[in-house]
């Protein structure tokens, strides 16, 4: 009995651990950005009064705008993706269409490293003379969120029954009818876990964002990085920004938790 | 076409026409443009140069060195990462109360944007500013995070604070879809904790643990936030990993060309790694 | 009115056949039950019927209208899947309701139509409940309340029973059944369990590796099985097949047993004799072996061995006296009942 008490009393000081590693560096950042500069020369000042200039500061300069945009990008992309990846998704899973082919592209497309793709939209933008715009980046973000959304969606198809469909298309439907009506329904909530995470992966890209839309039009990420000079001074605005990014995505990822395995392992995984 | 035929085909074009010009168009565009020596400052149109840029890629230095930084990189996160995710999702999965809660919370990291994650981390290994630092020094120890020789290391550690989550995610599951009569038949028979985990829960992982290796290694090496945030590839190259290499060769010295053609080496690379996870996933899904 | 007609029905992929020329008549009104072992090509002709399979070559006529390049809907066809295929995020009454949405049925008509149809099936009061929250036995009622709702020239069942336990599978049968004969609906119905078959049918279709074994009623395809195949699959427990020799008047095994039988046909045979059949007396002289008594209640069926062949046979559980495990009988043919069969083609021989 007393060898499971340590494994358990292990266990719980271990998770615990983990739990302050994690935590940490989130509160650090939160308090940071409480704080004035004198008081961000010292490290470890837990209480304190705190201050509202950094948060002020960080909106003059457009962070909410930058949100938006970052929102902006992220909703437009994901919509996008969604409506193409759940047709998709659908026939590959239960009709197997395309193939192995069609499964491995978009394997594939998803684990892409962007340094691929990036110079031939930045040398496009500039073509079209839409670069440093937001155009370039919603179709930068739809190469890798697009594969992401519909892989996680066939994993969900996966596990609805073909009879569902046979059974509609007795009952008198359309394939597609039988689709919309009776099979999409039974995805729904992989969809929504689907459109949080696409969503997500968009709104934390950097590399796109600062290659493609460096100034004007700056996302989210690329303004938090233009905190980031060697003048500590910037900290606490830095901490402010970083907030504003991460605290919706964060809350958003707590709704998801349960289907996310299967939508990342394409229905390898089951929850 | 039969009727099957012609609806599957509708309901794939979307999908086609929108990866068709997201992926396909730039994808071709980027292979044409490496086989050129374009570059955003010059003047006149870009010349088709063969496999120059190739050429040159292959034997440039700094290159071979981005790889072997990013491997060195890869294979010390994704190490750090399975051992430490394997620990936690065995932890939790044993774990009686308050267990979604903890699970939410363990699991935040991997939804910060990286560069969020690499700016905390570098104000927070700041000799001045951060709190670490002062905190080792209150024990005696000063140790210099970005410094030569522990740069690339402590990028590492970052990479596994904030993708360790990832990893315990994957295994957390596979962990709870194993079946639990084996182990409790050789529970039944007299075997021990560890016994049971070496050669009962960790075979039947395997399938698990590879994706989710795979997985993550495939991100890892696309490393780029981390290192522009804190070192820009220093001290010297130590933190060049490939895509900073790559961006770097592009857009700081803009020949896009030759970026094109080290991006497309990266490709080759990257390519057997993700036919391997590709099986893997087929051989898991249709067991 | 609701015939059925196949006319030639093949189904192949490549170089393997599934289904081979098939021709068979459905009679308006009629229950036929297509059985036979798994892979015989039953649930692919069922499916055919319904359009859900293409079909190679042949056609299927409903009501003498050729629908072979029609989808399921525009068939006028009803089908209840093994697993029901209930929507799961449907209420019972919008599941049953569900298929008049396709004929664009006005709601509140369809819902009072689904509600009739619950209630006469013992469902009404479970009308706001999710597929989820009901017993095996509710749903499969869900599953024919939304057939019946379309009243279709032809309903299709596949397997429906196969995953209800024993006691309610024999329970939901007769459900079926009388349902069928007061809707007056030719049905066409796929199961594996010949039992199922003998008692549900008014017509069998035995099938064999794509091809039809044989077709008749139940009694006639129990009484007159026209091959070894369908004489041991029809009837549990199996039919008795003893190989041997006659010559008019006796039955001889080759390891000298025999028996009188008399027949027109003279040589080699294979003899079929339904357990209940074979007949048994204690006998410490006697050639067969008890291996193994199983008593069901008014009836026991003992297990024999004779020589290297085992046996089967029925006994009263009255006329048990005598017989225990280990013990030795001797066998007797109770009088017209042996089946004869040609020991090469395994057909059946008159007389």
């Amino acid at each position: 009995m007393t060898n499971a008490r340590i494994l358990g009393s292990l266990r719980n000081a271990f998770l615990f651990f983990a739990l302050i590693t994690v935590l940490f560096p989130i509160v650090w950042v939160a308090l940071a950005s409480f704080k004035t500069a004198p008081q961000l020369n010292d490290p470890s000042l837990l209480f304190f009064e705190p201050s509202l200039l950094n948060w002020r500061f960080v909106f003059e300069a457009g962070i909410l705008e930058a949100a938006g945009r970052s929102a902006l990008v992220a909703g437009i992309t994901v919509t996008i993706s969604a409506i193409a990846g759940s047709g998709a998704a659908y026939v590959i899973s239960q009709y197997k269409a395309g193939g192995a082919a069609t499964r491995f592209g978009i394997l594939a497309a998803q684990v892409l490293p962007p340094a691929v793709l990036v110079f031939p939209f930045l040398t496009l933008a500039y073509v079209l003379r839409v670069n440093d715009t937001l155009l370039p980046l919603i179709f930068a973000h739809l190469s890798f969120v697009l594969p992401v959304v519909t892989w996680f969606l066939i994993g969900f198809f996966d596990s609805v029954p073909k009879s569902l469909e046979e059974q509609a298309r007795v009952d008198g439907f359309t394939r597609f009818k039988a689709f919309l009506l009776v099979v999409l329904p039974q995805v729904y909530p992989g969809l929504g876990a689907a459109i949080i995470f696409g969503f997500t992966l968009s709104w934390n890209d950097m590399f796109y964002g600062l290659i493609l839309t460096p100034s004007r039009s700056a996302i989210l990420p690329v303004a938090i990085a233009g905190f980031n000079t060697f003048r500590g001074v910037e900290l606490g605005s830095m901490s402010a920004a970083i907030l504003v990014a991460v605290i919706p995505v964060v809350i958003a990822s707590f709704f998801i938790q349960k289907r996310l395995v299967q939508g990342i392992s394409g229905g390898a995984v089951k929850y | 076409m039969t009727s099957v035929r012609v609806f599957q085909f509708r309901m794939l074009l979307p999908l086609l026409a929108v990866a068709a010009v997201a992926v396909g168009l730039p994808l071709f565009y980027a292979l044409y443009l490496s086989l050129t020596d374009f570059s955003l400052t010059q003047q006149g149109p870009a010349e088709f140069v063969g496999a120059d840029n190739y050429v040159s890629s292959l034997t440039n230095d700094g290159l071979w060195g981005a790889i072997g930084t990013t491997a060195t990189y890869v294979l010390i996160a994704v190490s750090f990462e399975t051992v430490l995710g394997l620990l936690i999702a065995l932890s939790l999965q044993k774990q009686k109360w308050a267990r979604d809660i903890t699970r939410a919370m363990l699991l935040a990291p991997m939804f910060i944007t990286p560069i969020a994650v690499g700016l905390t981390f570098r104000f927070l290994l700041n000799d001045q500013l951060g709190a670490i630092p002062q905190l080792l020094r209150s024990l005696g120890v000063s140790y210099d995070f970005l410094g030569s020789g522990n740069a690339l290391f402590t990028l590492a550690m970052i990479d596994v604070w904030q993708w360790t989550p990832f990893m315990v995610l994957l295994l957390l599951a596979g962990l709870e879809s194993i079946p639990q009569q084996p182990m409790e038949a050789a529970r039944v028979d007299g075997a021990g904790a560890f016994y049971i985990f070496r050669r009962i829960t960790l075979p039947l992982l395997v399938p698990v643990l590879s994706v989710a290796i795979l997985l993550r290694s495939l991100d890892a090496l696309k490393v780029f936030e981390y290192v522009y945030a804190t070192t820009r590839g220093g001290p010297g190259t130590e933190t060049e990993t490939i895509q900073y290499f790559t961006y770097q060769t592009g857009i700081q010295f803009f020949r896009l060309g030759e970026a094109s053609s080290m991006a497309f080496i990266l490709l080759a690379i990257v390519l057997p790694l993700i036919i391997f996870l590709f099986r893997r996933l087929d051989r898991s899904a249709h067991r | 009115m609701g015939t059925v007609t196949l006319e030639g029905v093949h189904k192949a992929y490549g170089n393997t056949t599934i289904v081979e020329r098939l021709d068979l008549d459905f009679p308006d009104g009629s229950f036929t039950v297509l059985v036979g072992p798994s892979g015989c090509g039953k649930s692919t002709t069922l499916r055919m019927v319904a359009g859900l399979e293409t079909v190679t070559s042949g056609s299927v006529k409903i009501n003498d209208r050729d629908v072979t390049a029609l989808e399921p809907k525009d068939r006028n066809i009803a089908m209840v899947f093994q697993n029901y295929a209930l929507y799961p995020h449907l209420t019972v009454l919008e599941n049953i309701a569900f298929p008049l949405r396709a004929t664009k049925t006005p709601r509140r008509e369809a819902r009072v139509r689904a509600q009739e149809i619950a209630d006469s099936l013992g469902l009404g009061k479970l009308t706001g409940r999710k597929p989820k929250e009901l017993s095996g036995g509710q749903q499969q009622r869900v599953a024919i309340g939304r057939a019946i709702i379309r009243e279709p020239a032809v309903f299709l069942f596949d397997e429906p029973l196969s995953n209800l336990d024993a006691k309610l599978r024999v329970e939901t049968r007769s459900e079926l059944l009388a349902i069928q004969k007061r809707l007056g609906i030719t049905s066409i119905y796929v199961t594996h369990d010949q039992e199922e078959a003998m008692t549900l049918s008014d017509r069998m279709v035995v099938m064999r590796e794509g091809k039809i074994a044989q077709v008749g009623s139940p009694a006639e395809v129990y009484g007159s099985p026209n091959s070894v195949f369908v004489a041991t699959f029809v009837g549990s427990p199996k039919m008795n097949i003893l190989r041997g020799t006659l010559d008019g008047t006796t039955f001889q095994t080759p390891e000298g047993h025999s028996w009188p039988l008399v027949s027109q046909h003279r040589g080699d045979v294979l003899v079929g004799l339904r357990p209940e059949d074979l007949l048994l007396t204690a006998d410490p002289a006697g050639p067969a072996t008890i291996t193994q008594i199983e008593l069901l209640g008014p009836r026991a069926v003992v297990s024999l061995q004779l020589e290297g062949t085992k046996l089967t046979s029925v006994v009263e559980a009255g006329a048990l006296q005598g017989l225990s495990r280990g013990g030795t009988v001797s066998l007797d043919f109770r009088l017209g009942s042996a089946h004869l069969f040609d020991p090469m083609e395994e057909t059946r021989l008159p007389g």
